[in-house]
């Protein structure tokens, strides 16, 4: 039986070979995903990369995010897989590295010396700084509102703190759901704390010290901004605790609710969902007199398999992705924060608009900088953060979690 | 003598030629590779790269390290309300309403057709269809509002005390055919003078169901607890898809499957894989399992010689 | 002698009893049936109104999104592989397990509970966790990216239970009849095909649906091994057609109903064999 199978298989392998070389020198590379939303705008893509490089076939393979990393590493430690392929940035981005299943690309793409400093840290080594990947977009977490709530209630868009849950309040008592977000997933809150409190920790200042060891978790700043997004609670829906991502997005796209606080990517989906939405957005001032921070972070890079037998065809299409043609039409079709330099992302008006909040943006704290080993800080802060929000633990006590989860491995912390 | 010889050859060979085929598929496709993976264990990893020779110290990390242990005890609790929750409603439940089927309750031949409708759905279909239901404005509150109970209105699956629970109920709701079915089955393969004869010695009900029935059927209780065993040490899908593999919230509904599948392979959104440490624990799920098989398979089996 | 449980015939608390037990039985059969028919009704309504109006029927009936997710989503070429691979794989895992679990429970020897341990371990732990080197393996058979890798996957996941549910039901098989056999000079094939098989079919409906339905479902093992989209079974184009339409939720139920709905109707046009063969219609 298995001999017939190996032998057909092998008629098989013989035939298929012929036929390609039979074909010309028509390369076909594997490309994968973890967007299978975005697979007809890749698809669009890749035909007008195909027409200017008729010798090289791209294959769209797109996986869903939950199960894309446990086949990608399958595949990879197996020396299979795709020739190019998303990959995430910071930390897990360095798992690939570390495990010498992605090439690097500096000296085949000498374009992306042109990156931003801020985009090129997203896609290298942080042992050599080494680029290993193609820098795709960045993303910033704010707050969407509802203009046509506000309209209806009077309200403007608000310059402190105070104003800011006195609007919140506005709209609870006008019986809108304040605030979409719920806490039933962990990175809900990560996202939550990140665009709506990041302010109060003092913003890059704390990043760079925290980073370097000069303070910790349990700086009263940070617990401060903990204590403020538990102040939250009150104008979130319902029974929050089970109010689950995909709800959140709902609610607010059919305008249950009057304010989204989340990240940039958002946006494609809210008018999908709702294509009559008026909506905006904003920073959310925290320290009164300052204006609010937005939280940024590089979101996904393109990067090459380090075993792919179509180095030249990969390098093509890597080009290709880091070319302003790829980069403008990922403005205008997904409503992205392109990173390729010279694309000019404020022709999309809501774009222009982010542009000009990230003028005062900070780092998302724990996927930026704290995702390189485990526990990881996102993982700590999402679980510790939904005890939290339910009331089981105190802010206090949420800071000393995360301090002492990552101090176990993170160096400037054991001082 | 030498006709003795042959018989046995002979034995030996219908022996091989009856096990040989399906245990060389169970070696190449399964054994070999899980212990592959197991040996992985006794290795120091950075990330995909194996490095040195480790001995037993990803198997301290686990018990004694930071984090891995405290998740790992949460973990392997939530094992054991899987277990006990099915054992007491699903397999309980079970066991009445296939005793009742087999003694042809009115109805009996429509509701034995349909009990099992739920076991043919795919798990990513029933926690989708369930998800919806038990969300904070789903089917579930909703009714409870409808029947002025509002304050029993909870987050089902987002309440940390509860979330585990819901999930078990949502797969009692799925499995529970199967068992009823098993049972039925067993129960109307005995030979039906026994009862008869119970009744007219004037035996009551109960007495006939603990005392005469219950006592032929323990095979098909063996079979049921083992399965229930290894089924409740080996939840994965219904929390990966109810909770996701983080066990959300906050880990509750974590069981020691997703613990593993998440340290082996990461996180989509928090975190990288630790392969050391995951195949660790891959090497304890599959010797507590075992050993719980093996202790309850001979357990039963006396009781069954006893009888 | 009739010894039906009818309620119209039992007495007082008996006839209680019963009544309540009936009662149970309803409700349960009340929550099976409503979520699948709440699932049918809103592939037939746009997304606002599943939110909104969960439990409303739908305004009116079109059936061009099952149109569109059966044709244009290539789902019935799916739903061929799905059904390829689970009756290929069910034949081979009915066979070859029928056939180990005679050969641990049939003859004495030593070491065959040795064998009967070393079949049942194989169910100890999820074969996920041992994904990397069966990927290995895989790659190494020159099988990836094709049914035959998914079969072989399913057969040898499939064995252990079957081999532990079936040599439970062939133990209890009395020795006598097997050697009245013997006598009349059946070999051994024919005493496990033609004398034993038959007398534990009910065992067998049990192994088939025990294992059919998860290797039905199963979309993890043919998401990590078959690339190719011509290749792929129902549950992994429902998969990636759900992270496709997210938020479409009416085509998601119209995908969720027709990954359900055939299995439905194969199971209730089959149900009658199949209560026959669980109760073990061979025996009497």
């Amino acid at each position: 039986m298995k001999k017939i199978i190996s032998t057909f298989l092998a008629l098989v392998i013989v035939f298929t070979s012929c036929c390609v070389v039979l074909a010309d020198e028509v390369t076909t590379i594997e490309f994968w995903t973890w967007r299978p939303e975005d697979v007809t705008f890749y698809d669009e893509m890749i035909a007008r990369f195909e027409e200017a490089n008729p010798d090289v076939k791209v294959n769209q393979t797109a996986i869903n995010n939950t199960e894309y990393f446990t086949v990608l590493a399958a595949a990879m430690a197996n020396n299979a897989g795709p020739d190019v392929m998303q990959m995430k940035c910071y930390g897990q981005l360095q798992t690939y590295i570390d495990s010498n299943y992605l090439a690097p690309l500096e000296e085949y793409i000498p374009e992306l010396a042109d990156f931003s400093e801020n985009a090129r840290r997203g896609a290298a080594s942080n042992v050599d700084g080494v680029l290993y990947g193609v820098p795709a977009w960045s993303q910033a977490m704010l707050c969407y509102y509802n203009k046509s709530i506000y309209e209806e209630l009077g309200l403007s868009v608000p310059d402190t703190w105070d104003a800011f849950i006195n609007n919140l309040a506005k709209c609870k008592e006008a019986n809108y759901d304040a605030l979409a977000n719920g806490t039933k997933e962990g990175w809900c809150v990560e996202f939550l704390f990140g665009g709506s409190c990041l302010g109060f920790t003092g913003a890059n200042d704390f990043y760079d010290k925290v980073v370097k060891g000069e303070t910790t978790f349990e700086d009263p700043a940070f617990v401060t901004a903990v204590e403020k997004m538990g102040s939250l609670t009150e104008y979130m829906p319902k029974i929050y605790e089970g109010v689950a991502y995909t709800d959140m997005q709902s609610s607010f796209a059919n305008e249950i609710a009057a304010h989204f606080i989340g990240g940039t990517y958002e946006y494609a989906n809210f008018l999908n969902l709702n294509p009559d939405i008026n909506l905006g957005v904003f920073a959310v001032p925290n320290i009164d007199g300052e204006p609010g921070y937005v939280a940024t972070y590089s979101d996904m890079n393109f990067s090459m398999n380090s075993s792919t037998k179509n180095e030249d065809a990969s390098i093509k299409f890597l080009k290709f992705l880091a070319s302003k043609e790829f980069g403008q039409a990922a403005v205008e079709k997904l409503a992205n924060v392109s990173i390729v330099p010279g694309v000019d992302a404020g022709s999309v008006p809501f774009i222009a608009e982010i542009l000009e909040l990230l003028k005062n943006s900070c780092p998302y704290i724990f996927a930026v900088g704290f995702r390189y080993e485990q526990p990881t800080g996102s993982s700590l802060f999402q679980s510790a953060g939904q005890s939290y929000m339910v009331g089981e633990i105190t802010a206090e006590e949420l800071c000393k979690k995360v301090q002492e989860g990552i101090a176990t491995y993170y160096e400037p912390f054991q001082k | 003598m030498r006709i003795q010889k042959t018989k046995k050859q002979q034995k030996y060979f219908w022996i091989a030629f009856f096990i040989t085929p399906g245990l060389l598929m169970v070696f190449v496709f399964i054994l070999l590779p899980l212990f592959m993976s197991m040996f992985n264990s006794m290795f120091d990893w950075n990330n995909y790269n194996r490095l040195g020779f480790i001995g037993l110290n990803n198997f301290k990390t686990l018990f004694t390290g930071y984090y891995y242990s405290e998740r790992f005890f949460n973990a392997i609790q939530n094992n054991l309300k899987w277990f006990v929750m099915t054992m007491l409603i699903q397999n309980v439940f079970g066991l009445y309403f296939g005793y009742m089927l087999s003694r042809r309750i009115n109805g009996s031949e429509v509701f034995k057709r349909i009990f099992f409708i739920p076991v043919l759905f795919s798990i990513t279909a029933v926690g989708f269809l369930w998800g919806l239901y038990l969300k904070p404005n789903g089917l579930i509150n909703s009714f409870l509002a409808l029947i002025n109970a509002e304050h029993l209105q909870r987050a089902w699956l987002g309440d940390g005390k509860i979330a585990t629970y819901t999930i078990i109920l949502v797969n009692i709701w799925r499995w529970t055919g199967f068992p009823t079915l098993v049972f039925m089955s067993s129960v109307d393969a005995l030979p039906i003078e026994n009862i008869e004869a119970a009744y007219i010695d004037g035996a009551n009900e109960l007495n006939i169901f603990f005392k005469i029935v219950l006592p032929l059927i323990v095979p098909a209780i063996t079979t049921i607890t083992v399965l229930t065993i290894i089924g409740s040490l080996n939840v994965f899908e219904q929390v990966y898809v109810m909770a996701g593999v983080d066990g959300q919230p906050n880990y509750s509904t974590d069981t020691i499957c997703t613990l593993f599948y998440r340290t082996a392979f990461g996180t989509y959104d928090s975190s990288s894989p630790v392969i050391g440490v995951g195949s660790a624990m891959s090497v304890i799920i599959y010797l507590l399992t075992f050993f719980f098989s093996i202790t309850s398979i001979s357990w039963l089996q006396k009781k069954e010689v006893e009888i | 002698m009739n010894i039906d449980f009818h309620i119209k015939k039992a007495k007082s608390t008996k006839k209680l009893t019963l009544i309540f037990t009936f009662f149970m039985m309803f409700v349960y059969v009340i929550i099976i049936l409503y979520p699948l028919f709440n699932m049918v009704i809103s592939s037939f309504k746009s997304t606002r109104d599943i939110i909104r109006y969960p439990f409303a029927l739908p305004e009116s009936i079109s059936f061009k999104s099952y149109y569109t997710v059966w044709i244009e989503k290539k789902f019935y070429n799916y739903f061929i592989n799905s059904v390829i691979v689970t009756s290929v794989s069910m034949l081979f895992v009915v066979l070859l397990g029928s056939m180990a679990s005679f050969g641990v429970s049939r003859y004495q020897y030593k070491g065959n509970t040795f064998l009967y341990m070393l079949f049942l371990s194989g169910i100890m732990l999820p074969l996920k966790a041992a994904l990397i080197p069966l990927y290995m393996i895989i790659n190494k058979l020159g099988l990836s990216n094709s049914l035959t890798c998914i079969i072989l996957i399913n057969i040898a996941s499939g064995l252990p239970s079957t081999v532990f549910i079936l040599s439970g039901f062939m133990r209890t098989f009395p020795k006598d009849l097997e050697y009245a056999a013997r006598i009349d000079g059946c070999s051994d094939w024919r005493i496990y095909w033609n004398v034993v098989m038959p007398v534990v079919i009910p065992g067998v409906a049990i192994v088939t649906i025990y294992n059919a339905v998860p290797i039905w479902n199963d979309f993890f093992f043919p998401l990590v091994f078959i690339q190719s989209d011509a290749l792929r079974t129902l549950p992994v184009g429902l998969n990636s057609f759900i992270g496709q339409y997210k938020t479409d939720w009416g085509l998601m139920f119209t995908g969720l109903s027709i990954s359900i709905i055939p299995m439905l109707l194969l199971y209730l046009s089959m149900s009658n064999q199949f209560i026959r063969g669980m109760t073990g219609g061979a025996i009497k």
